[in-house]
């Protein structure tokens, strides 16, 4: 099968899981929401086209490769807001702001983030083919809108380097990409990525190869919905091993 | 027109506490293996949005920074023959619009920055509102800080969950600053002794506490979709590029203010590098994977980071179409250029 590879890697990364409230978890691995997003920025499909959007998530496949899940950076978050007042209409920030000490409130967010996390992503064509991955490869080379890892302030901060390979899924999970510093033992050396590696996919239990120890499990990170947030539940696939 | 504008800037910090976790300390996070100081994004993005320089140098020339506008809307419409009472009720109006009224008074509570342009537009409102003998509509209010309030949303966006419509995609991009070296936050035990204490009995401090501190030469990285940019000012191109502008002065020159009054933390930045291009935004950061650990932390962090965006190049093909880099730690380049190369 043909399959579009392209790695993630940034300081900081978050993907979203199910949050309440103030507290904002991330995922260990990029959800499939994630991924979606990401493409659908470099496609240049704004967030209220559930249509566009709708085509792209039943037109791919998405996989992972995790060489590193980083580690956790829980960010304290505060911001200040005013107290609603229908006589006063704030311009910008700055106006929000100089108001009356006692009139700002403070909402507080515990934000998580992974940081020199590393990842491959594997994407391939479903039957429905609304878009096709050379396109797709194109919108990730030069976007439409900029990319992000999970949340705006996470720039990428290597290229995401889309390739075209043939073959079946692990190899094209495995297939190579250049350093992100001089060599791999550098990068391996300064990432912290040691010898096991984690594959996360969807379709069949198998598609991987025959191997012991696959687990599966219902995630929920299918978008179905931007209004109201709405995610569907999926099955993934997961196995770990040691890399040689 | 290029897509996109990447700014890398390099800033460093004496001792301070920029800004801080729960715990009072400064913020930190992981990066190739050893703890780094951070400034939040969100940091970053308020203290910019706050500061008057980011108002002023949205405005062509400089502006007025004062309390007392009512006062002379209030003059203007009395001499172009307006009632008394009706001028001054319009004249609170008008100044409504750039801060908060000060009870019974013509004045506001802040001091508001007016730029020529707004100070142009208020002048016309009031000839308009004396020759039509009538108080000013929502509409014409709006439109006196029409620019400042586009440009503060167009560039850093809007979320409301209670009306999606009046959302707006922000246009500018700002990451966490990140050290380029290992840092240890160090602990500043303190102690303050009471004046009126003699001694006599009590020979103890009034007070202790601690003070959680650190010093850093910051990365940061932010990326302008310009195309975005200027969709979300309706098209207008050339109030789009004193945003850019003004984005780059703040960026360069404001602070974040966490205890500023105990470590006087004020710094610009001393290198920045300006890249221009369609192609995907990367940031550089891997450049301080390895933490710089020499004498000369900051010619080194320019030389690695200018290392990068070559090293980059070679290995992917040419990531940005122009770039322009001023250096102020061997004067180098100059700002005024810099922001000439950005806005073109």
């Amino acid at each position: 099968m043909e399959y579009l590879v392209f790695r993630l890697y940034g300081p900081l990364a978050s993907w979203g899981e199910a949050a309440v409230g103030g507290d904002r978890p991330s995922g260990l691995t990029p959800t499939r929401s994630a991924v979606l997003g990401m493409i659908a920025a470099g496609l240049g499909i704004k967030r209220e086209n559930t249509e566009r959007l709708n085509a792209l998530r039943l037109s791919i496949g998405v996989a992972i490769k995790s060489y590193s899940t980083g580690s956790l950076v829980r960010d304290y978050h505060t911001a200040q807001v005013p107290s609603q007042d229908k006589k006063r209409r704030f311009y910008t920030r700055k106006d929000e702001l100089s108001i009356a000490k006692e009139k700002l409130n403070t909402v507080l967010s515990s934000r998580d983030y992974r940081s020199d996390g590393y990842w491959v992503v594997a994407i391939w064509q479903q039957p429905d083919k609304a878009f096709s991955l050379a396109e797709i490869k194109k919108g990730l080379v030069k976007p439409a809108f900029t990319p992000y890892l999970g949340r705006k302030a996470c720039p990428l901060a290597a290229p995401l380097f889309p390739q075209f390979i043939e073959s079946d899924l692990k190899s094209a999970l495995d297939c190579e990409f250049p350093p992100i510093l001089q060599t791999d033992e550098q990068d391996k050396r300064w990432l912290g990525i040691g010898s096991y590696v984690t594959y996360l996919w969807q379709g069949q239990a198998d598609a991987l190869g025959c191997y012991e120890g696959v687990q599966s499990r219902n995630v929920w990170d299918e978008p179905i919905s931007r209004m109201p947030w709405q995610f569907g539940m999926r099955q993934e696939h997961q196995l770990t091993m040691v890399e040689e | 027109m290029s897509k996109f504008i990447q700014l890398h800037l390099l800033t460093s910090y004496a001792p301070s506490n920029l800004n801080r976790d729960d715990l009072g300390r400064p913020k930190t996070a992981r990066m190739g293996g050893s703890e780094r100081l951070r400034v939040s994004s969100q940091s970053l993005k308020r203290n910019w949005r706050v500061s008057d320089l980011f108002e002023q140098s949205l405005g062509e020339n400089i502006g007025t920074r004062t309390k007392r506008l009512g006062t002379q809307v209030f003059n203007q419409l009395t001499e172009l023959g307006t009632a008394e009472k009706q001028a001054k009720a319009w004249a609170i109006e008008i100044a409504g619009v750039f801060g908060k009224g000060k009870k019974d008074s013509l004045d506001i509570e802040q001091l508001a920055h007016i730029s020529p342009e707004e100070m142009q537009a208020v002048t016309s409102l009031a000839t308009t509102l004396a020759t039509e003998n009538r108080g000013p509509d929502k509409e014409e209010l709006a439109l006196l800080r029409r620019n400042a309030s586009a440009v503060d949303i167009a560039l850093f966006g809007r979320m409301l969950a209670s009306s999606p419509e009046f959302n707006c995609e922000a246009a500018c991009q700002v990451a966490h600053a990140i050290s380029v070296h290992g840092v240890a936050v160090e602990e500043d035990y303190f102690t303050a002794v009471d004046d009126l204490n003699n001694a006599d009995s009590d020979l103890g401090a009034a007070h202790i506490g601690e003070a959680a501190f650190a010093a850093a030469l910051f990365y940061s990285y932010v990326c302008i979709d310009k195309e975005l940019l200027v969709n979300n000012l309706g098209g207008d191109l050339e109030l789009a590029n004193k945003a850019i502008a003004a984005l780059v002065e703040a960026a360069v020159k404001v602070s974040p203010k966490g205890k500023q009054n105990s470590f006087a933390s004020r710094a610009y930045a001393s290198f920045v590098l300006a890249e221009k291009g369609d192609q995907q935004p990367r940031s550089l950061s891997v450049a301080f994977l390895k933490p710089i650990s020499g004498e000369n932390q900051a010619e080194d962090a320019v030389q690695v980071l200018q290392r990068q965006a070559d090293n980059f190049d070679k290995v992917y093909g040419a990531c940005a179409d122009g770039r322009y880099s001023v250096n102020a730690t061997t004067g180098e380049g100059s700002f005024e250029q810099l922001k000439t190369f950005i806005a073109d």
